[in-house]
């Protein structure tokens, strides 16, 4: 009896946490955040209007950055040990008219507790006149990671998307350089390279309407930083091409404004904001989301809220089970020749965890890879741990046996364990993250005995039946996870 | 997209070659010393030493070149660069990072180009002169694997004379001078051992081989630089000189000077001075007198963008006149420099022709020097004058204009004098009273003491070339540069009875019969649901035949057509505006399964024949193909394709054209 009351409480407890992992937690109201930037163990945002967010840990936000200037949409990157800022001074359409002026400006830290904090003055590196198809608003950076060149793109629907070049020495605009038109019917646009592409973003649809905003983020790609930017049909985004990278969904509309942070190698976010959180009154609200690449496209992930899964290596396909004992299921068999076709067909029940339970040690249980059969010791419920804190695009979980607190935890001498009851201890909190391959990575919080929080080790496949933690390498599927819905 | 490739082919240009527009100083990217200017092929070619900041090891506070650039123009206003021509790393007998790649100079001769430099050797101290030789004066140019024998000195000037024999000049022990041998390569003569005059407190140096002769009849005094040329049967040596007291607490610096004679090697008759001494000490001065189209010029430097320390030079312009005797009219330095701007140009402005005795000038930024000058009219009254724009590329055009001013102002900018014509009206608002409730404030900030780009539309558009005046008709503003714009050509009217168009190469339909824009109250796009817009377009459609409005029959630049800039130049609005636009086409016979393929801002309804075949509803961007009609048959003659587009904020335009079952255009008919 006990067990069957133990089950629906189960699922109450878990769709309650799903409304509390909808978006970045604390206060993270902003419009048009900038690309995220870390300066001393924090995280900055500016937005549009001044001011912007700093986070922690990544996961939960507050307001308190500052940037002078007003205006609109600004994007940050850090060259060197200095920040580079960049802004529209003004608000396009939401200003008056189309006279539009873009600014840079340099700090040496974003914290404004810091005495080294202390903006430049700021430069114009460009215009729009009010009488040109163009509105020099909503700019984004990109330090060209091939050839050391700072470009920017900026504009709005009001006209092109225009591509300049700065100087990543001084952020003034190289001498000389003159605009070019890029791309049309978008605003907010970002510029980001991989693998020998130059990817335009842009934000398309309607803005500023709150959950009637249809903002959504679109790409084009090209071999060249200056273009042309093509979509997935071969469409010029000077056309108006673009391909989805974002809509809405997930109980949030009109995402927008696009940046792009590199975890690690294989390991990127995006951050947007939403226009509309359902969640929270529909207020603009900072998104940060897996950003994965699918046949060279990158794609919005989605955010990972916990669920019960098997968590399966991307070496072998075995799945992360308790080293139990194998129980055998009983069933009738009947020999081929001897089966009646007219019998009517039934339903097998699968093994339950009462089954077997009672065989399991009390104490800690080593972990192992084995051949995946649905069986309670190879469901693992993941679920969030609020008060743990988190890191970008998500907070910290607690992967237990499904129906049980039996936690997974790392070791001391980097190996695994499932001690029997969760306590909260770090080196029982998981870091899952989705990888740029749709695969996931897992790291505990803490390793016991080694001093701060890890971001190097993760659960490892040293064998096909043998999880371990070993430090990140995206190139080989001994670190990677599939979390398959367990069925 | 019939205009593509031009487009490309600017961009192209524009983003592989450097370019400046120039006032003085001429190049505002770069320092550019010693400037040798040349002429070949109608071109002027100027060879400059390079000024670099001395890298760490290298002796701070003196002067430091390790390579250099060539530039070329065809009006002395725009200058482009063409990159790094010479290198210290690449001259074989130079030191790498001897950072002495001092003036140079260039000529022609037997089909080549000899680029002449001096430099640190490898052994020994002092400076060599090398040859590097060319059949293009941008290079690449081939070093010579030996400095000239003889040349032992700096600033080398090669002189051809109409004869084609040719004299080479340098300073070393006193200005030399010597003739080359055909070669271009070696002297031509003996050398003489001539014994090093002992420095105090350096080890005696070994006698030196020297070739050619020290000139005769030059003042006393610190001379260098020598640059001669021909005019007439008149020979010019021409050299910075001292002539100021030399001795304790003194420090006189350079003018430039000349001496001629009838002979290429003197001896020379001192004749006076060209250019008189810096007012602001800049201890240096060098330069060159060439002739072009016409007019002789001295290009000389001046350390405009390196206030503080006189080792970093710029390169400018003057022209330069003589007297009937042959002799040299003293050459005054000014900012405004040579040559004719295009009024399309960026124009710095503030290096004035003249202005008002209380107009001032400084650089805009200390550190960041190469973001030029401003120049700031004080008070209403003050003025600045500019000579020598040419209006004549203008059209259809307004103005920009950098200013800054710490209080709200008014300024003008007029032709010819403080009280003439004016052509545009600058009203600057930096300190923004709320104009509208409701107005978001983040984005009317204070902009006082801040440069804004502003502007305006002309009153009057000036001919042919003339003066511009700017004149301060409020309180104090500061101007950095101005440039007037054409504004680009988005359609053109086409006459009645004019040839039939064609679809354009991704067949789509430029020609369009606009009606004249109507107003509509629309704030927001977001009410443009399906059933709203079908009740809107009933409405307007039932009151089409009883409006006396006008229709315009227009042919796009583009592949859309620009309904935004239409309302802007034939109607009362263009936000909140109601278009209708017709099109008739004419088929050879009937096309089947063909779809109507159609963009726009914001929300249309399209009739083909009278038959309603697509409807972009809601808040809508302008993206090709971004929604087709149903399959249709375009019949054999005349097929009527009507729109409607509404849209309240945005940039209202369309575009159409027919794609076959696979997406690609229909070209084969002609609109009428």
């Amino acid at each position: 009896m006990k067990r069957y009351i133990l089950f629906p409480l189960f699922i109450l407890h878990f769709s309650f946490f799903i409304s509390r992992v909808a978006a970045q937690t604390g206060a993270p109201y902003i419009h048009d955040p900038s690309t995220i930037a870390e300066c001393e163990g924090k995280y900055y945002t500016f937005g549009t209007g001044g001011g912007g967010l700093i986070s922690d840990d990544g996961w939960s936000w507050h307001s308190g950055a500052e940037r002078p200037g007003g205006g609109a949409a600004p994007d940050v990157l850090k060259i060197g040990d200095r920040y580079l800022i960049i802004y529209g001074a003004t608000g396009g359409g939401l200003g008056g008219g189309h006279n539009g002026r873009i600014l840079t400006m340099w700090n040496k830290t974003l914290d404004p507790k810091s005495p080294d904090f202390k903006f430049t003055t700021a430069v114009e590196v460009c215009a729009s006149d009010g009488m040109e198809d163009q509105d020099a608003i909503d700019p984004g950076l990109l330090l060209d990671p091939t050839t050391g060149r700072l470009w920017a793109s900026y504009g709005t629907y009001f006209g092109t998307i225009r591509l300049i070049e700065l100087d990543p020495k001084t952020g003034f605009r190289v001498k000389g350089n003159k605009e070019k038109d890029i791309a049309i019917d978008c605003e907010a646009t970002d510029l980001i390279y991989k693998d020998g592409w130059y990817y335009l973003l842009g934000t398309h649809g309607t803005c500023c309407d709150g959950v009637n905003s249809t903002y959504n983020i679109v790409v084009g790609r090209s071999r060249s930083v200056e273009g042309p930017f093509l979509d997935n049909v071969g469409r010029d985004m000077y056309q108006g091409g673009g391909r989805m990278v974002i809509t809405a969904g997930d109980r949030k509309t009109g995402p927008g404004h696009f940046g792009r942070t590199i975890i690690d190698e294989g390991v990127e976010v995006m951050s947007c904001h939403f226009e509309a959180d359902f969640d929270r009154s529909g207020r603009s609200v900072l998104g940060i989301l897996p950003l994965l690449w699918r046949d060279g496209w990158p794609v919005a992930g989605e955010q990972f809220r916990g669920g019960t899964f098997e968590i399966e290596s991307a070496r072998r396909g075995y799945s992360l089970e308790l080293a139990v004992d194998f129980v055998r299921m009983q069933q009738e068999r009947q020999r081929f020749w001897q089966m009646d076709p007219n019998e009517p067909l039934k339903a097998l029940p699968e093994q339950k965890l009462e089954e077997v339970i009672g065989n399991w040690p009390q104490g800690t249980i080593p972990l192992r890879c084995g051949d995946y059969m649905f069986r309670p010791h190879q469901h693992w419920t993941i679920t969030p741990v609020p008060e743990a804190g988190g890191y970008l695009s998500a907070p910290y979980f607690k992967i237990t046996i499904a129906g049980t607190e039996r936690a997974l935890a790392a070791t001391a001498n980097l190996e695994l364990t499932a001690v029997p009851a969760f306590t909260g201890a770090a080196e029982q909190l998981w870091r899952i993250e989705q990888l740029t391959d749709g695969n996931f990575r897992l790291l505990p919080k803490a390793i016991p005995g080694r001093e701060g929080i890890n971001t190097l080790y993760v659960l490892y496949s040293a064998a096909d039946s043998t999880p371990t933690l070993a430090a990140w390498d995206f190139s080989t599927d001994n670190a990677k996870w599939h979390l398959r819905t367990a069925k | 997209m019939r205009h593509q490739p031009l487009f490309l082919l600017c961009t192209l240009l524009s983003t592989f070659i450097g370019s400046a527009t120039a006032q003085n100083p001429i190049i505002r990217d770069q320092y550019t010393a010693d400037p040798t200017a040349r002429v070949f092929n109608n071109k002027v070619y100027l060879y400059p030493s390079h000024d670099i900041f001395p890298p760490a090891g290298q002796r701070q506070d003196w002067f430091c070149m390790a390579d250099y650039h060539v530039f070329s123009s065809e009006n002395l206003t725009e200058w482009t660069d063409h990159g790094m021509i010479l290198s210290q790393e690449t001259v074989p007998w130079g030191k790498p990072d001897g950072y002495s790649m001092w003036a140079p100079d260039c000529v022609f001769k037997n089909g080549k180009y000899y680029f002449y430099f001096p430099n640190a050797p490898k052994s020994g101290r002092g400076f060599a002169i090398g040859v590097a030789t060319s059949d293009s004066p941008t290079g690449p140019f081939t070093c010579e694997p030996e400095p000239i024998k003889g040349v032992s000195g700096i600033d080398p000037c090669v002189l051809v004379d109409d004869d084609g024999s040719a004299y080479i000049y340098w300073s070393g022990m006193g200005i030399r001078g010597a003739k080359l041998k055909g070669n271009m390569l070696e002297l031509d003569g003996e050398l003489q051992e001539v014994k090093m005059p002992r420095r105090e407190g350096m080890p005696e140096m070994p006698p030196m081989k020297v070739g050619g002769q020290a000139m005769e009849g030059l003042p006393d005094g610190f001379k260098e630089g020598p640059f001669a040329f021909k005019r007439g049967d008149w020979y010019y040596l021409t050299f910075p000189w001292v002539r100021g007291e030399t001795g304790e607490g003194k420090n006189p610096t350079e003018t430039l000077a000349y001496s001629m004679s009838k002979s290429p090697l003197g001896p020379w008759d001192f004749k006076g001075i060209i250019m008189a001494e810096h007012a602001n000490h800049c201890w240096t001065n060098h330069h060159s007198i060439v002739e072009y189209k016409g007019q002789w010029y001295l290009f000389y430097h001046h350390n405009a963008f390196s206030p503080r320390d006189d080792k970093r030079r710029s390169a400018q312009i003057e022209k330069l006149f003589f007297n009937a005797d042959g002799t040299i009219r003293e050459v005054k330095e000014t900012m405004r420099g040579v040559g004719i701007n295009q009024a399309t140009e960026k124009i710095e402005i503030d290096r004035y022709s003249t202005a008002s005795s209380d107009v001032t000038t400084a650089l805009i930024d200390t550190v960041n020097t190469f973001r030029s000058y401003q120049a700031t009219l004080p008070k209403k009254g003050s003025w600045m004058l500019y000579k020598d724009v040419d209006f004549s590329g203008l059209t259809d055009s307004y103005l920009i204009v950098s200013a800054l001013a710490p209080e709200n102002t008014e300024f003008f900018v007029r032709e010819k004098n403080a009280k003439g014509k004016v052509i545009a009206k600058i009203k600057m608002t930096v300190k923004s009273e709320i104009t509208r409730p409701g107005m978001p404030t983040p984005f009317r900030r204070d902009q006082s003491n801040q440069w804004l780009t502003l502007t305006v539309p002309l009153e009057y558009t000036p001919k042919g070339v003339t003066d511009l005046c700017v004149t301060c008709e409020g309180d104090a503003v500061s101007i950095d540069w101005l440039q007037f714009k054409n504004r680009p050509l988005y359609f053109t009217p086409v006459a009645s009875g004019a040839e039939p168009s064609q679809p354009d190469d991704q067949g789509f339909i430029r020609r369009w019969r606009l009606m004249e824009p109507i107003a509509v109250d629309v704030r927001s796009n977001v009410i443009f649901t399906d059933s709203w817009l079908r009740n809107k377009f009933a409405d307007e459609l039932a009151k089409l035949p009883k409006q006396k409005a006008k229709w315009y029959t227009l042919e796009s630049e583009n592949y859309n057509m620009k309904l935004f800039r239409f309302a802007e130049k034939y109607g009362k609005q263009t936000y909140g505006s109601f278009f209708w636009c017709e099109t008739v086409i004419d088929c050879p016979e009937d096309i089947q399964n063909v779809r109507l393929a159609c963009g726009s801002n914001g929300a249309s309804l399209w009739w083909l024949n009278g038959e309603e075949v697509l409807l972009l509803e809601g808040d809508r961007r302008m993206v090709v193909d971004d929604g087709v009609s149903q399959r249709l048959t375009l019949k054999k003659g005349q097929n009527t394709l009507r729109c409607a587009v509404i849209n309240g904020p945005g940039l209202s335009d369309l575009c159409a054209r027919f794609i076959d079952e696979k997406g690609n255009p229909i070209t084969n008919f002609q609109i009428q």
